[in-house]
């Protein structure tokens, strides 16, 4: 739901195009550009340090709308935020011709740790006070500082390690576990063992294989991913900022997209604040929280398809013992 | 002397005028019929003084200087002449270069244009093509009928039409249509500084070509046309419900001492009989012939003003080139019914075909420049409208112009760049040419690569293009990686390139050579494997695999991925965008739909509020809260001092009550001024409905 301002605002679309992004002075390849995605992709291998990343942009605005409109004094900003670092970045455009903007926002690479948003604020004079927000784009730039290709969607982090001898000397601790869930990191992360069960790395990663292997397969990856999403909810559910009245926000970035997908699983008669407000009840004052326990198992197991592929490998067992009487 | 047969002509003329044959006017000037022949076959003219005695004869005025006379004649001559059936019993059901063609009209627009662009005269401006459509009714219908003597045709076309083949069944609905709607349609097709149609009555030539002839491509500069099997101008007849095309041209070479206004109409009809005459079906619409050797025969004449303005053929331009007049026009395939439809159809074909030929550089002009209008009885119906590649196919558009100008980059590193890159052509040697150890020659091609358009309908493609920047082929390169970003590229090979020189020359004649008769791919033909040494097709292949290559090397960016772990986990712990994988849907707890809302005199804000509940067998108690919305952090509360219901619930205390089964909810909330943090008028408020908390439910 869109908050509502005591002014008229735009009803037509607002536009931002990223043209082009140059790192340090230097033009990086137009591929890193998705406009489809909406999305830049800044990471480079052999470029790690770099300071400031200056993206060329274009906007474009309901000309006609402005011009027939009460309101004047009229300037779009570019606007780049990340909330995890809570930095804030803003520059003015300048008025091209036919409804279009052009400029370029400087991205500094010391406050910005993962995936920046890079939206356009249309602000104007309206009843005579200045700077009001009148518009802006419906979808924001992603301006991703971690992945080399333009890509919208994320996925969680997969790591094969060795948990013995590894390079990563607290997944000692864990050497016996086949894998495990971290997500105290920026995005989760799982981490296969390549060195507790021999051979499951290599049957995750084949793509071939006989009707028990790959019913093996898929079994293993479910288990993976219960696990996954159980302690991705956890971890999403706590710490969370409040309203005055106690409502808990949304917290962005992987946490938000985790709980707008397990919430209508977990508490199903209720919007994602409402939900999250009574879970963050029931965690605090002890009541009904084991029952949420058995939501948040529901809940992940529709994500990680166990009850799909657990019927897939009953039924194999089941024809193979048909076939083979003894 | 100034022109020969223009005496001969007016002499002839003249003859049939005062219905005096040419004997007998050998005998009145005591002569042999031999010389009056020769004068009349324009084999040579008769003294000052003999003319005079001839004039006074044949009571007629002599031939003036600028011939008005003799033109007006021509016009009072004119006469369908049709081709009598072949003395073998040889039938023809139609035109079988026609059905080569759909009648289509962006086929026309296709095969039209690219003739007349091949017709390029001044090859430093652009040859200009103007698409009229001309909706003839009432009186304006019988003026034009009567000046074409549609009067005289009828019985052919009905004769025609009453055959049982394909092409008398649509002919027979065509005249059906014009005695029950009394509309016709005219589409006139103007070409400016394009060569005419130059050359003799029936020897070699343009005229002949167009006017006489099937399946002979005449063209000036065949090296770089388009065509090569001349079956583009049948569209000009398949697009006529009755076959029927006018034609008037501006010749670029004096022809009989005359350049403007060669007049005649060709009608295409299957065998038929007219009172128990057969005829082969094709009919002329011209003077009549006065060679005695071709008696009978429709010849061009050199029509006055008046009598194109009547035939609707009179140009704007004084400019040499061709106007095609398609009585009866239709679009066979049926998308374009109406007039506009016919309009905006054309206008879409023109800019598909050749948008590449108008687009033009800062030094270079334009091949060609494209305009479309629709008139209703000489009023404007859609008032012209030019064709601009800009418009149509802004990316390609701009890879174009941007090769033109120079203005190219190795590396994109911009949304309105355009990458050049070059793709080689091996040509394979003609055959008994190749010196056994080379292969062939090299020829460079040009690549263009340039991010798509947002409404690009030929992403991810290569338009490839050769000669006069036709395209024949839209290429789909292989192995693109999955997820790069769309792009828009062309191939300029041949004289596309812009280059000259022998190398150039025959990569085109080579890459003609692999054309069918549809010009749409570069592939096996009999041609290239009869002409060409062993080999070419090989050549072909591998062209198309390093174009795939080149693109590859554009947009593609080296694998940089990670290892990112089995996809079969990856599959499932993929963190979906929620906006774009959920619409926004009611779910399973009632939500705000809608919220409008000001801020009245005091400050309050009113606000209206829409709820959306889902189906529930149980009321929901709902407790609206508004909060002033912030950038960051928690969002202070401000209180209610009234809450009332619209529709669909009821006020509890604090709460909203909506009954079971209800799925919509409004009510208006006003706040509470002294609760606000800041003036309501400086902050953005919502809405929220949590379920009532603590209270009994």
């Amino acid at each position: 739901m869109k908050p509502v301002v005591s002014y008229p605002t735009l009803i037509g679309e607002v536009d931002l195009d990223v043209l082009s992004v140059a790192i340090d002075g230097q033009d990086l390849h137009y591929s890193r550009v998705s406009k489809p995605e909406r999305t830049v992709a800044l990471h480079e291998v052999d470029r790690a340090h770099w300071e400031s990343a200056r993206l060329t942009l274009n906007a474009t605005v309901p000309v006609r709308e402005l011009d027939e409109g009460a309101w004047t004094n009229v300037s779009c900003l570019a606007v780049v935020t990340e909330k995890v670092t809570n930095a804030r970045t803003t520059a003015v455009l300048t008025r091209g011709s036919h409804g279009t903007w052009l400029g370029s926002v400087d991205l500094c690479h010391a406050r910005h740790v993962r995936r920046a948003s890079l939206s356009l604020t249309v602000v104007a004079e309206i009843d005579g006070v200045g700077g009001r927000v009148i518009g802006g784009t419906e979808q924001a730039w992603f301006i991703d500082l971690t992945a080399s290709k333009p890509v919208r969607q994320r996925d969680v982090d997969i790591v094969e390690e060795d948990f013995r001898d590894g390079p990563l000397a607290w997944l000692e601790a864990f050497k016996e576990s086949a894998w495990i869930v971290d997500t105290s990191a920026e995005i989760p992360r799982v981490y296969l063992n390549t060195t507790a069960v021999e051979g499951l790395v290599e049957l995750l990663n084949a793509s071939a294989g006989s009707g028990e292997e790959k019913l093996l397969r898929e079994m293993a990856a479910s288990q993976i991913a219960q696990d996954a999403w159980t302690a991705m909810f956890h971890s999403a559910v706590s710490n969370l900022d409040k309203d005055e009245d106690g409502t808990p926000l949304l917290p962005g970035g992987w946490r938000d997209s985790v709980l707008r997908t397990m919430l209508p699983d977990v508490i199903p008669d209720r919007q994602l604040t409402d939900a999250l407000y009574e879970i963050e009840r029931q965690r605090s004052d002890g009541v009904g929280w084991s029952e949420i326990q058995t939501r948040i198992q529901y809940a992940a197991g529709r994500r990680s398809r166990l009850a799909r592929t657990l019927t897939a490998a009953v039924r194999s067992v089941h024809q193979s013992e048909v076939r083979s009487p003894q | 002397m100034t022109a020969p047969n223009r005496y001969g002509r007016w002499l002839g003329a003249n003859l049939q005028q005062a219905g005096m044959s040419q004997a007998q006017l050998a005998i009145a000037l005591g002569l042999t019929r031999a010389a009056v022949s020769a004068w009349i076959a324009g084999r040579a003219e008769p003294r000052e003084e003999l003319k005079e005695r001839i004039v006074n004869i044949l009571e007629a005025e002599l031939p003036q200087a600028d011939d008005r006379s003799a033109i007006a004649l021509a016009d009072r001559n004119l006469q369908w002449h049709h081709r009598p059936a072949h003395t073998d019993g040889g039938r023809e059901y139609g035109n079988a270069a026609a059905f080569a063609f759909n009648a289509d009209l962006s086929v026309l627009a296709r095969e039209a244009t690219q003739n007349s662009i091949d017709e390029r005269l001044d090859h430093n401006a652009p040859v200009g093509v103007h698409y009229t459509l001309h909706e003839l009714t009432n009186e304006h219908l019988e003026s034009f009928l009567s000046a074409i003597q549609w009067g005289d045709l009828s019985p052919h076309l009905e004769s025609a039409a009453r055959a049982e083949q394909k092409v008398s069944r649509s002919l027979r609905a065509a005249l059906n249509e014009l005695a029950e709607r009394q509309s016709l349609v005219l589409l006139r097709i103007d070409d400016f500084n394009a060569s005419g149609l130059n050359g003799p009555e029936y020897e070699n030539g343009n005229f002949a070509a167009v006017v006489r002839r099937q399946l002979d491509s005449h063209k000036q500069s065949v090296s770089r046309a388009g065509g090569s099997y001349g079956l583009g101008k049948a569209t000009l007849w398949a697009t006529s419900k009755y076959g029927l095309v006018l034609i008037n041209s501006t010749l670029s070479e004096p022809h009989d001492g005359h350049t403007e206004r060669r007049v005649i109409g060709r009608l295409d009809l299957p065998w038929h009989e007219v009172e128990e005459t057969a005829y082969a079906g094709p009919a002329w619409f011209g003077t009549l012939e006065t060679d005695p050797e071709r008696e009978g025969v429709s010849r061009s004449w050199w029509a006055t003003e008046q009598m194109v303005r009547d035939l609707h053929l009179d140009r704007s331009k004084a400019a040499p080139g061709t106007s095609f007049l398609i009585v009866g026009a239709h679009d066979a395939s049926g998308d374009a019914e109406t007039l506009q439809e016919m309009h905006d159809k054309l206008v879409r074909s023109l800019a598909d075909a050749f948008w590449a030929a108008m687009v033009g550089g800062k030094a270079a002009a334009p091949l060609l420049d494209a305009h479309v209008t629709t008139l209703r009885n000489h009023e404007i119906v859609v008032s012209e409208q030019r064709v601009d590649p800009h418009q149509h196919h802004p990316a390609l558009s701009r890879a174009l112009r941007a090769y033109l100008d120079d203005d190219t980059v190795e590396t994109l590193t911009a949304a309105d760049q355009v990458a050049h890159a070059t793709v080689p052509l091996v040509v394979t040697p003609r055959k008994g040419k190749g010196s056994g150890r080379s292969k062939g020659a090299l020829h460079d091609c040009v690549l263009l690569v340039t991010p798509a358009a947002d409404n690009a309908t030929t992403a991810n493609r290569v338009i490839c293009m050769r000669g006069n920047r036709m395209t024949i082929a839209e290429h789909r390169p292989r192995e693109i990686p999955l997820g790069t970003p769309p792009f828009q590229a062309v191939l300029l090979a041949g004289y596309a390139t812009g280059r000259e020189g022998t190398e150039v020359a025959e990569a085109e004649a080579f890459l003609r050579a692999s054309e069918p008769p549809e010009h749409d791919k570069w592939d096996r033909t009999e041609e290239l494997t009869s002409s060409y040494e062993k080999g070419a097709l090989t050549r072909l292949k591998e062209f198309r695999s390093s174009i795939d290559k080149t693109v590859r090397g554009v947009v593609g960016q080296r694998d940089l991925e990670r290892n990112r772990g089995p996809k079969v986990l990856r599959e499932l712990l993929k963190l979906d965008n929620p906006r774009v994988s959920r619409p926004p849907i009611v779910q399973g707890a009632p939500s705000v739909h809608h919220l409008q809302g000001r801020v009245d005199d005091t400050g309050a804000w009113s606000v209206t509020v829409t709820v959306k509940a889902p189906e529930s067998e149980d009321p929901w108690l709902l407790t609206p809260i508004a909060k002033f919305d912030v950038r960051s952090g928690g969002r202070p509360t401000v209180r209610w001092t009234d809450l009332t219901a619209v529709e669909g619930c009821r006020v509890d205390g604090e709460n909203i009550r909506i009954e079971a089964g209800v799925r919509q909810a409004i009510f208006v909330g006003i706040t509470d001024p002294a609760t606000h943090p800041v003036k309501g008028r400086f902050a953005r408020i919502l809405v929220e409905v949590p379920k009532a908390r603590g209270g009994a439910e």
